[in-house]
């Protein structure tokens, strides 16, 4: 199913850059998003994965300029077709017309007290400026398309009346209903039935394709990640450690993170002995070391490792890693 | 629905049959109402004829069966200081006191549903604090000293409305006020509190992350979820006024009310009236509670039909 969407010509849609994200802790600051930096293209499906509390979620919140109180965007820039998104008039219009997001747990994400059609209508209504009978009509049409049945019957449920795999699909109907450019989906399949998942998954994967979206898929699940983008950037601690394309990730993981990620999958297609774990534990945010963040972890660790975190660079085309271990000499900061 | 509604009215009723009876017990086992209405250095002769006359000589069985069969048709018994059915006296003042009760309300919900939003959407900013600051004050004063100052700067000072007595609606606006603020504070705070919590939930960063403002966001989605959580609080603070705050704000301002109507047959010994007003006023309380189930149901659906 990974396969670009190619028609060639892509632009370039949304371009994060040095985007950090702090909470203020009695420990000091604790950055949830450090130094981010990704680019989504037109029809480009990119993952980003990561273990829990390696920033995902904030930063999909961040892109459209959302940040939980108490904690801040505190430097960097994110840009929508040029135009910068953390400029609050910027983001009016940009939030839900042009990026949507889809949330994790579909239960809490839709207003309990508001019935299916009621929260569709209010964005077809504010958000699109369609009147009248075009709205349930529009309704219907958004319903059908995340393939629920019985559309105008759901219009009067409320998510609490709904099965889990129907109310991700409800909210995917209300991330569609602005026609969105991009659709930003944090874990969209977590806490689903395994076959629910894979539903939810395709009808994502048809809908970009037949929309023209791209889809940032932010995810735990390197499964999703393999049958789902066409590119991935593995995160920890705030930071990226490595992109590349779908298929060079898993034939050829360059940071030793990425290496443990995937050996802690279990693989049907080949027979590779057994799973192991990353030693050590997910990092505790509020005890940041000073250089590379998955250095107590990690067992190719050298001094070298602990003094600045290493930067992201280009090993080879479309491929980047964050490791002092990986940069080619040279381009190695000194 | 309907047979949740059927069951709910059973049990009010219920309640308002034991609440009753416990007012029975209070002024007829610990005391009786011929032994209150007399001095204390009153001879035992005396009370004999007092009791024989209200009919207290007879058997407690008798007396609670006569009482109980008594409320079904509205009868309160006599009133020994007017000379009146006490049901009477007390329905005659009831209307002035739920204007009161209802004019307090209307300034609790008025105050604190806004600005409970409006702390909520400046959160940590001078809005916030100075809701905050409001609150504590109201909260803190007791109701007849704010009560009295309202008159001294409304009444006496500017010559805005009257100082005491019912003279149409411009003489309820202070009352109301001397009611409603101290429940709009604790109201207001509850509110702000409920909204900035519902605000970090999932589906209000989603409403927000579609564009929504943080305005239509508090006011569309946020307050909905509030809103049972508020009708239950007004319900308590609609409990309180009518058991506590009417009958010194009734005192303060001179209203004749059922409050006042108690502390008078207080003060004159009439215990069959007092009884009268306590029953009529519990009643008042768990009608409160019955609405405020009502509410509630239709504000939320997911509220269990039990």
């Amino acid at each position: 199913m990974s396969t670009t969407n190619g028609n060639g010509r892509t632009e370039r849609l949304l371009e994060v850059k040095d985007l950090t994200v702090g909470f203020p802790t009695r420990d000091g600051i604790v950055r949830g998003v450090d130094g981010l930096t990704l680019n989504v293209g037109s029809h480009e499906r990119l993952g980003v994965v990561g273990e829990s509390g390696s920033g995902k979620s904030v930063m999909g919140l961040a892109i459209l300029g959302m940040v939980l109180p108490p904690g801040r965007i505190m430097g960097g820039s994110v840009r929508w077709r040029g135009e910068d998104v953390l400029d609050p008039a910027v983001a009016n219009r940009v939030r839900g017309r042009e990026i949507a997001m889809i949330f994790q747990d579909p239960m809490v994400s839709l207003n309990p007290l508001k019935t299916v059609g009621s929260q569709l209508r209010e964005l077809l209504q504010r958000r699109v400026g369609l009147q009248g009978s075009k709205i349930k009509q529009r309704s219907l049409e958004l319903l059908d398309m995340v393939g629920i049945a019985n559309a105008s019957e759901r219009l009067r449920a409320y998510a609490y009346e709904l099965s889990g795999g129907m109310r991700q699909r409800v909210m995917i109907a209300t991330a569609l209903a602005c026609e969105p450019t991009l659709v930003i989906a944090d874990e969209p399949t977590t806490g689903l039935d395994v076959t629910i998942q894979d539903q939810i998954l395709t009808l994502l994967h048809d809908l970009s394709t037949e929309l023209g979206m791209s889809v940032l898929m932010i995810t735990h699940d390197l499964g999703v990640v393999a049958q789902f983008c066409d590119r991935v950037q593995v995160m920890y601690a705030g930071r990226i450690v490595e992109r590349a394309p779908i298929n060079e990730m898993f034939t050829d993981p360059q940071h030793p993170y990425s290496l443990g990620l995937l050996h802690s999958v279990p693989r049907v297609d080949r027979d590779d002995g057994e799973l192991t774990g990353i030693p050590g534990e997910p990092l505790d945010r509020a005890q940041f070391p000073p250089g590379c963040a998955f250095e107590p972890r990690c067992n190719e660790a050298s001094d070298g490792c602990r003094d600045t975190p290493p930067p992201l660079l280009k090993i080879a085309e479309r491929r980047w890693v964050a490791c002092y271990n990986r940069t080619p000499a040279g381009e190695a900061p000194a | 629905m309907l047979r949740w509604l059927a069951r709910r009215i059973i049990a009010a009723a219920l309640v308002v049959f034991v609440v009753t009876s416990l007012v029975f017990v209070v002024t007829h086992v610990f005391t009786d109402p011929a032994t209150v209405s007399l001095p204390l250095e009153a001879t035992e002769e005396h009370r004999a004829d007092r009791r024989a006359a209200l009919g207290i000589d007879r058997p407690l069985a008798v007396q609670y069966w006569d009482f109980v069969s008594g409320l079904v048709v509205g009868d309160l018994g006599e009133s020994f200081w007017q000379d009146q059915p006490a049901s009477k006296l007390v329905l005659e003042r009831l209307p002035a006191t739920l204007k009161l009760v209802a004019g307090a309300t209307a300034v609790t919900v008025l105050l604190a549903a806004p600005m409970g939003m409006l702390a909520a959407w400046w959160e940590r900013r001078f809005a916030d604090h100075a809701v905050l600051g409001f609150s504590m004050a109201s909260i803190s004063a007791p109701p007849f000293w704010i009560g009295y100052l309202l008159i001294i700067v409304f009444a006496v000072q500017l010559g805005w409305v009257p100082t005491f007595g019912s003279r149409g609606f411009i003489s309820l606006i202070l009352p109301s006020f001397a009611i409603g603020l101290a429940s709009a504070g604790r109201l207001a705070q509850m509110t702000r509190r409920g909204i900035v919590e519902e605000l970090r939930k999932p589906y209000a960063v989603t409403a927000l992350s579609r564009g929504f403002s943080r305005s239509y966001t508090i006011v569309h989605h946020t307050f909905r979820n509030v809103a049972s959580g508020f009708v239950t609080m007004t319900g308590w603070e609609l409990t309180r006024m009518f058991t506590g705050y009417t009958v010194v704000i009734e005192v303060v301002f001179a209203w004749p009310g059922v409050g006042r109507l108690a502390i008078h047959a207080i003060e004159n010994r009439d215990l069959i009236l007092v009884q009268a007003a306590v029953v009529v006023l519990a009643t008042l309380v768990v009608v409160t509670n019955l609405l405020v189930d009502i509410a509630r149901r239709m504000i939320d659906p997911r509220v269990e039909l039990a």
